[in-house]
């Protein structure tokens, strides 16, 4: 088992991780694509692996795992009725049909070495309790219609919980926290001034995200700060439309307030950061994550982007070197100040995991020791992120060692 | 020609040429795995070999012949056995330009064959397969791998 250390330093307000948090493990067999998977969670944890591999569908179950009741009691809130069955209660959680991924007799889930009976926990009403993990979904360009966050009953019984339980937190947020009129961004008391200063760059082309009406409706708009023309969201960039909510879902998690971390909220499910986004941005949203993961927060990210583990696999490097939080800020480019430096040291202690979904056998791997050099193609090629690479750089260099060079005029 | 005469051949490889792996050091044969021994054409320690003749040029580790099923003449992978770092870039490009230039003086005969240039980690390795420093290598002809070279039957095309 890979990891690159246990956590150590903590923020104010955060709450003391003892060893037993770094124990947490859930295996799966037999559920969808999954055939076997065994997962332990870090500080930082990192699924990979090509499309409709059960990434998706192991996060969602992992927010189950932890919020089994909460879950249960917001569905039943809004009127979702899966009358005590799990075929019913499988489409209403994980969306419509995917009561096909449950394999009656195979299908076996175990949560820090205790199995969990899924049909029973569907017959029977868990006691609610407040949430601890917030999933921030691939459809996260949904939670916004007309530039304007969507209620849980906006959508259709058949759309994932995680999706709608997404959106009706911003709308809880946009309405109780931003309802005036105003910029959403930037905004002082939100993120560090370094992030701040990075998205303007990166994302928000130095516009502001406001709230704005258009005759009677509330919406948010792109602008620059003191004209009174803007962007509504039809015109943003895809990369703008889709990292907005994101940046909504940040401040959920990091509230204005000395406490560094939200409510009970002690998981982070993020899936696909890296949607719309230029590799600029990835990097500001990457840095965000270990701002979350510096917080103490456990973050749990799939992705498709090598830039993630290209992270992952230098923060390693740096920390068996001795390097410094400089190198860690110079990765991200990103401006030493003191703030920055104590994320970064606080960081570099964190334990970080990586898990490698492979289409063709159905079981994951740990790959968390992120060896260019290992002889499995799908370890060394990281789950077939940086494949690609190899084989291009293989089919250059065997050009140029045997072709005859052409001058292009 | 075949890979063992374009050896023999060759000013002061005439008495290199090894069956097998027989030329690699122990400690270096590990690092290479062809998918069937039965093709292989012989090797050399081009790095010993010259060593006497060349003592102060950056000399390259080995030469490995192999038949790949599809191919109806040898192959030459030309092996370098080297520390994987940043640092070592420019030690690992310079032998590169000492090979070409020997390929085409005394090595004219091997220069021949359809070949691969191959630098394998001799330990771990510190760039990723996306970074800028195999790019730069693989314009100049040269492959990285990891820390095992596999050579397959079939050539790919």
């Amino acid at each position: 088992m890979g990891c690159l250390g246990l956590a150590s330093g903590t923020f104010k307000g955060q709450r003391k991780l003892t060893a037993g948090d770094y124990m947490t493990t859930l295996n799966i067999q037999n559920l969808g694509q999954i055939k076997e998977a065994s997962l332990t969670f870090g500080d930082l944890t990192v699924l990979v692996g090509p499309q409709a591999t059960g990434k998706s569908i192991a996060l969602q179950l992992l927010k189950l795992m932890v919020d089994a009741g909460q879950v249960q009691e917001e569905m039943a809130k809004y009127g979702l009725d899966w009358e005590h069955k799990l075929p019913e209660f499988l489409d209403v959680y994980f969306g419509e049909g995917m009561r096909s991924i449950w394999n009656e007799g195979s299908t076996l889930i175990s949560w820090e070495g205790t199995p969990v009976d899924l049909p029973q926990m569907a017959k029977r009403k868990r006691p609610n309790k407040e949430e601890t993990l917030f999933f921030i979904p691939a459809q996260r360009v949904l939670a916004l219609r007309d530039g304007w966050p969507r209620p849980f009953t906006d959508y259709t019984p058949g759309d994932p919980f995680a999706v709608r339980e997404f959106s009706e937190n911003l709308r809880v947020l946009v309405e109780q926290e931003f309802g005036a009129r105003g910029d959403l961004f930037p905004q002082q008391r939100r993120l560090k001034k370094e992030f701040r200063d990075l998205l303007q760059d990166h994302v928000f082309s130095n516009f502001h995200l406001k709230v704005d009406k258009f005759r009677s409706q509330k919406r948010l708009v792109l602008g620059p700060e003191e004209a009174k023309e803007s962007l509504p969201y039809m015109v943003w960039s895809a990369g703008q439309r889709e990292f907005v909510p994101l940046l909504l879902g940040f401040y959920w998690l990091m509230p204005p307030t000395k406490v560094s971390t939200r409510d009970k909220i002690k998981w982070v499910v993020l899936e696909e950061l890296e949607m719309g986004l230029h590799p600029r941005a990835i990097a500001v949203v990457l840095l965000l994550v270990f701002e979350l993961v510096a917080r103490g927060y456990r973050v749990c990210l799939s992705t498709h982007s090598p830039q993630v583990l290209e992270a992952v696999w230098a923060l390693k490097h740096l920390k068996a070197n001795g390097a410094g939080a400089d190198a860690f800020l110079e990765i991200f480019d990103a401006v030493n100040t003191q703030a920055m430096q104590k994320l970064a040291n606080t960081v570099m202690e964190k334990s970080m995991n990586v898990f490698y979904f492979n289409r063709e056998s159905g079981k994951t791997s740990d790959i968390s020791e992120l060896d260019p050099s290992a002889e499995e193609e799908g370890l060394s090629g990281w789950g077939g992120l940086s494949e690609f690479s190899g084989r291009a750089n293989r089919a250059v260099a065997r050009a140029a060692a045997n072709g005859q060079p052409v001058l292009f005029k | 020609m075949s890979f063992k005469n374009a050896v023999r051949n060759t000013r002061h490889l005439e008495n290199a040429w090894e069956p097998g792996l027989r030329a690699l050091r122990a400690k270096d044969r590990p690092h290479i795995r062809p998918e069937d021994t039965g093709l292989l054409r012989g090797s050399v320690d081009v790095d010993s070999a010259l060593q006497e003749h060349e003592p102060h040029a950056h000399r390259w580790d080995f030469a490995i012949g192999y038949r790949h099923s599809n191919r109806a003449k040898d192959c030459v992978y030309w092996v370098e056995i080297h520390t994987a770092n940043d640092k070592e870039v420019k030690v690992v490009l310079n032998k590169m330009g000492w090979l070409r230039t020997w390929l085409g003086g005394d090595g004219k005969h091997l220069a021949q064959f359809e070949r691969d240039f191959v630098w394998v980690s001799s330990g771990a390795t510190s760039f990723t397969l996306s970074s800028p420093q195999l790019k730069q290598i693989a314009q100049l002809g040269l492959q990285h791998k990891g820390r095992v070279l596999r050579i397959p039957s079939a050539r790919p095309s």
